[in-house]
């Protein structure tokens, strides 16, 4: 009932006919916070499945700049910021057009681009980071494996032992 | 467990003990006329004996403090002190933390507190608190005066259902009387607006402060509640409005009184706020003269004092559209906190100081109302804590009034504007208190005035709610000793609640939780389902809560210390 | 998602429960309960209804310690709860951070083992609402309870939020749909508001949107200040509005009878951070010269008000309570978490209730892997990943009767519709029995 495969998205532009000239990497402003697909899936706690990285995996853009990449809905897409990089999906936002502005829904993914700095205000910055998005090859991560990946607490003991 | 309170000079004047060196004894947590040899002697030997005290109105726990404690961290900074093996750390000044207020309350030797106001929707929160504040029992007054099933009894002059409505709202809130702030006011702050005087009708509402007022002191006199009503006028701070506080005394005058302990249909609460003459701050001088002479010359109503006592401090009031005028007047950050269907209600910071021409007046009057009222059984201390000034300077006030020599030093070397001597009349009197009248206007009169006739005295069957002060009133004049007795009162030698020593030598010995002191009404019931079936449409399609999420649970209100009224009398 | 059927097999309904999500705190949900399940919720929305109708494949039923291959396995409560208590007993400088999705009653203890051993106490205000405080204690807080808003609002505003979907219920329940006393007709009677650079859900249900554009805010919020104070804008376009469309807003604003102002992260994330909620309160300040206007921030898990109320009363200071002096220390920037991690300060960390390893930035995140970590809650999520104690608590307001506070302050005593899981433990008791054996090792050592 309330459980999901992936948001509903719809599919509001063609990319291919469209007419816009393509790039390899876009330049954007990243927003991140909550929505209500994120929401209803971590606090129901389904976290370590497929329908998080769905709804938290993911990159809510305008659909003219997933045209400019030749991206379309959940194709792959490499989020880079400052603070580091993040392969989430890339899907035509709700709230569009908003072009030169991407959406992460606060999440594990969103976590490894934002930045930490909190300027001595106790809060993060987790809105308006410049980023850059281009296309990849590669699968986005479950929540597990990205943690892994990214935090490596336990898998480096192992490797000391070896 | 039994003691003997050896050999002190006592002052209890609910029972006409005007320092008689005597021994007082108590077994059990209650006062009783003798001990078996084995009790535990505590030797006070012409030590400055009286009841704990009790305090008729302060502002020490619910959503306001709450609110001014997260939006004053400057206020919280002042009065840090680290933990000890028995108590927490303390901290904040104007708006101390919950421990910190039983802590200091304890420290001066008082044992009952009135929270003065409670919105019913939040009331669970000011019994939180109340939880978290140790060494005090605390009785809280729900807030009536703008509430619209109130406002609606009255237009309709309802007035046993509006009894029944309050029983039973006494019930779910664990409130102990009726408070009105600024009637028909704080509603019409709902809309940025106020009401003048006290027939300047809520807009919308066609319904007056007189109104609600006569209505709802008809409705506690006929439920015999231990309190009168506990009324904040209309026009509070404003110069020209003694008469405002003379028309809402007034209407009361026929209402008829059903209790026989207290004395007053209404108590008028931080006189001092409301007794001012003038048209503008300018023009502003002392209204006390009229006021006072209204009360010397009836007896239906008491009053406390509201003391400016020069401090930064807190102003926190169910009087919404005051705290507007206030952040107009001042600049300084405004908190408001509107409460649905049943009171606005707002913060603001205030300095006032004594090199300030106004507050300077503000001081003086408080001193003149106590000073020219004649009868101090009509009179209570407060400072309307933290609106005039903290608790914590209690012994201060006290010092002011029992030294005419303290005050005039104050006047003649400017540690207040010449305006306290010009604009009142306070130079001229020269009217010390006594230990008696002190013991009077910081115990046995609130008591009275409460209707609590378990405490505020020594009499056997009484609580066993005990201060020593390290002060001999034999070998000692208080009225050239300002300093020494305001330090004394300040850290009391002991402080007995209950029969537990829970301060000695000024330090806390031992914490213990404090009550929860509610009116619980029998006799009503029926009434009270029948008014509560015949709202219940109207609360279910206003209020943002449901009823049963509404009410105080018992657990909230442990350990309670309920009174039980007979209203069938 | 198709047509469901709707649930007819259940043994009782419990009423009036208490949501435990969002800071809306609906307290008018009805749990539907068979076999000591909740088969079905009334009136909650989405959010709600998904958080009660729990994934159970994930809940965290058993205490877990790390073995030497750094998998989580299965421990006897004794052997966790002591393992807890060592690392904090032995800690210099503890962290026990979370608390916004638990009751009042399991910060009691938490806070007295703060005290105890001089701990710094933070909840998620920290990462949310933090600026917001910080602007209340530079300018004030012009507040209400949300019926006042049903009743008498007839302009509602919504700013850097998205209540659609964060508080799906707060337009239906609170603000905009409901019919109140002075407001007959409900809807119909106000006028709907959003100020945001996206056209989001709650945009497209409004009256006017304002698309200011990004970290434009502050700059269009005191635009509108200075027509209210009469000044004439020099600029035609300012952060991305038209100025006609601002003179028009702000007469708008002026002429309303009561509006209400509610202001999300999205003011506090951004860059001007507390100085554009500073900007925002005074706005509603000003307007209180002309008629009534309030505001409110709109708070997101169902206790974090309360945690800062609790923290307020109990020691003075709202979030980020350092102890280690022995006496409340609060200093923004040094005794707040994300600091703290981020210098690498802290050397235990204990989260309950909370998930940063969902919420926090990699770069604060990246301390917990030098430092142990100790969890209580009730599902597996990203931090469990980073757990070396797993705790596992009840679910207040459904397995748990517990206090909490809504986000204009309305306490509200939540209760339980059916009993914990057997294995599971309630927060309260967990934290009591970390106290106690923490008080035992201190004693001990003495």
């Amino acid at each position: 009932m309330t459980y999901i495969d992936k948001p509903s998205i719809s599919n509001v532009i063609k990319f291919d006919e469209l007419n816009v000239a393509k790039v390899d990497q876009l330049k954007v402003m990243l927003n991140t916070g909550t929505d209500i697909y994120q929401g209803a899936c971590k606090k129901r706690g389904s976290t370590l499945k497929d329908e998080y990285r769905k709804v938290a995996g993911v990159a809510y853009m305008d659909p003219k700049d997933m045209a400019k990449l030749g991206v379309g809905n959940w194709d792959s897409v490499l989020v880079k910021s400052d603070w580091g990089a993040v392969v989430v999906y890339s899907a035509h936002s709700r709230d569009a057009p908003h072009e030169g502005m991407i959406f992460i829904p606060k999440g594990p993914w969103a976590n490894v681009i934002v930045s930490n700095e909190t300027y001595c205000c106790s809060d993060p910055t987790y809105k308006g980071i410049e980023a850059t998005v281009e296309k990849s090859d590669k699968e986005v991560l479950l929540m597990a494996d990205l943690m892994k990946e990214v935090y490596q607490k336990y898998t480096k003991k192992v490797k000391e032992v070896d | 467990m039994e003691y003997i309170l050896k050999n002190g000079i006592v002052y209890d004047p609910i029972n006409e003990v005007n320092g008689e060196k005597k021994d007082v004894m108590f077994k059990d947590g209650k006062i009783v006329d003798n001990v078996s040899d084995s009790a535990k002697v505590l030797d006070v030997t012409d030590k400055l004996v009286m009841p704990a005290g009790v305090d008729v109105h302060c502002h020490l726990a619910g959503p306001k403090l709450c609110l001014g404690r997260l939006y004053r961290p400057e206020d919280e900074r002042r009065g840090v002190k680290p933990k000890t093996d028995i108590t927490r750390a303390e901290t904040g000044f104007s708006i101390p933390s919950c421990p910190a207020t039983g802590y200091r309350y304890s420290r001066m030797g008082y044992g009952t507190v009135v929270e003065a106001a409670v919105p019913p929707l939040e009331a669970k929160h000011t019994h939180e608190e109340i939880i978290a504040i140790p060494n005090i029992d605390i009785p809280t007054l729900p807030l009536f005066g703008n509430n619209w099933f109130v406002l609606q009894f009255v237009k309709e002059g309802n007035i046993e259902d509006l009894a029944a409505f309050v029983s039973a709202w006494l019930k779910i809130t664990k409130g102990y009387g009726v408070k009105l702030v600024n009637p028909c006011g704080s509603e019409a702050w709902g809309w940025g607006m106020n009401v003048h005087g006290i027939d300047d009708p809520a807009p919308y509402w066609d319904v007056t402060a007189r109104e609600v007022i006569r209505g709802l002191a008809e409705a506690n006199e006929m439920l015999g509640l231990p309190h009168s009503i506990h009324v904040h006028p209309n026009d509070l701070g404003h110069p020209g409005n003694f008469p405002t506080t003379l028309n809402t005394i007034d209407c009361m005058k026929d209402i008829k009184k059903n209790s026989e302990y207290r004395n007053q249909t209404i108590h008028l609460t931080h006189a001092q706020f409301h007794c001012y003459d003038g048209t503008s701050w300018r023009d502003v001088t002392s209204g006390v003269e009229p006021v006072a002479d209204y009360i010397n010359k009836h007896d239906h109503v008491t009053m406390d004092m509201g003391q400016v006592t020069l401090d930064e401090t807190t102003t926190m009031t169910a009087d919404g559209p005051m705290e507007y005028d206030l952040y107009e007047l001042t600049g300084l950050k405004w908190a408001n906190k509107d409460i649905e269907l049943e009171t606005a209600s707002g913060l603001v910071p205030f300095i006032y100081s004594g090199r300030n021409p106004v507050h300077s007046l503000q001081w003086a009057i408080g001193l003149e109302l106590a000073l020219t009222i004649k009868d101090t059984w009509k009179v209570a201390l407060t400072t309307d804590s933290p609106n005039a000034g903290p608790f914590i300077r209690y012994p201060r006030v006290i010092s002011w009034l029992m030294s005419n020599q303290r005050r005039m030093e104050m006047m003649d070397n400017k540690e207040v504007h010449s305006w306290a001597a010009r604009k009142s009349s306070l130079a001229t009197l020269d009217r010390d208190y006594d230990f008696y009248d002190i013991a009077t206007i910081t115990r046995a009169g609130p008591s009275k005035i409460y209707g609590f006739e378990d405490r505020g005295h020594l009499g056997v069957g009484a609580l066993a709610d005990i201060a020593v002060y390290d002060l001999e009133p034999n070998n000692f004049d208080p009225s050239i000793n300002a300093a020494a007795v305001e330090q004394a009162f300040g850290n009391a030698l002991y402080t007995i609640k209950d029969g537990e020593v829970l301060v000695k030598d000024g330090e806390i010995v031992k914490v213990v939780s404090s009550r929860h002191v509610w009116s619980n009404v029998q006799g009503f019931e029926d009434e009270e389902k029948r008014v509560i079936e015949q709202i219940m449409p109207m609360f279910n399609k206003y209020y943002t809560v449901k009823f049963e999420n509404y009410k105080v649970h018992d657990h909230y209100a442990e350990p309670s210390c309920e009174y039980k009224i007979n209203a069938s009398k | 998602m198709g047509y469901e059927e709707p649930v007819t097999d259940y043994d009782k309904i419990v009423e009036n429960c208490t949501c435990a999500f969002c800071g809306s705190n609906c307290d008018d949900l009805d749990c539907l309960v068979k076999d000591n399940h909740v088969v079905a919720v009334r009136h909650a929305c989405r959010l709600g209804a998904s958080k009660i109708m729990e994934d159970e494949d994930q809940r965290l039923k058993v205490p877990m310690m790390r073995n030497e291959n750094g998998e989580l396995v299965e421990v006897e409560w004794e052997t966790a709860l002591d393992a807890a208590a060592e690392l904090i007993a032995n800690s210099v400088r503890p962290l026990f951070y979370g608390w916004s999705e638990t009751s009042i009653e399991a910060m009691k203890p938490g806070l007295e083992l703060t005290e105890l051993v001089g701990a710094v106490i933070d909840n998620q205000a920290t990462i949310c609402h933090g600026p917001t405080v910080q602007a209340v204690q530079n300018v004030g807080y012009p507040l209400m309870t949300l019926g006042e808003v049903k009743n008498r609002a007839d302009m509602v505003v919504y700013t850097g939020s998205n209540p659609m979907n964060a508080h799906p219920r707060h337009l239906s329940r609170y603000t905009t749909f409901p019919k109140g006393w002075f407001r007959k007709r409900g809807r119909y009677d106000r006028t709907l508001v959003t100020w945001d650079p996206k056209y989001s859900d709650t945009a497209k249900l409004s009256d006017i949107w304002i698309p200011f554009e990004e970290n434009g805010d502050y700059e269009f919020v005191n635009a509108i200040r200075a027509v209210l104070k009469g000044k004439k804008l020099k600029k035609d376009v300012i952060a991305g509005i038209p100025t006609e469309d601002i003179y028009e807003l702000t007469e708008k604003m002026k002429n309303t009878q009561f509006g209400a102002l509610f202001f999300g992260l999205g003011l506090t994330h951004t860059l001007s951070k507390q100085r554009n909620i500073d900007i925002a309160i005074q706005l509603v300040q000003d307007l209180n010269k002309y008629t009534k206007w309030v505001l409110l921030p709109m708070r997101g898990h169902f206790n974090v008000n309360g945690f800062n109320i609790f923290m307020s009363y109990e020691m003075g200071f709202p979030y980020g309570v350092d102890f280690c002096r022995g006496y409340p220390r609060y200093m923004i920037g040094e005794t707040t978490t994300i600091d703290l991690l981020n210098r690498k300060e802290a050397d235990v960390f204990l989260v309950i209730a909370a998930d940063p390893g969902a919420h926090f930035p990699s770069g604060a995140n990246m301390h917990l892997v030098d430092i142990p970590v100790i969890q209580i809650d009730i599902h597996w999520g990203p931090t469990t990943e980073l757990a070396d104690i797993v705790l596992p608590g009840t679910f207040i307001g459904v397995e748990t009767a517990g206090t909490s506070y809504r986000m204009d302050s309305v306490p509200l005593n939540m209760k339980k519709a059916i009993d914990p899981p057997e294995t599971c433990r309630e927060d309260e008791w967990i934290v009591t029995e970390l106290l106690n054996r923490v008080k035992k090792i201190k004693e001990a050592s003495k």
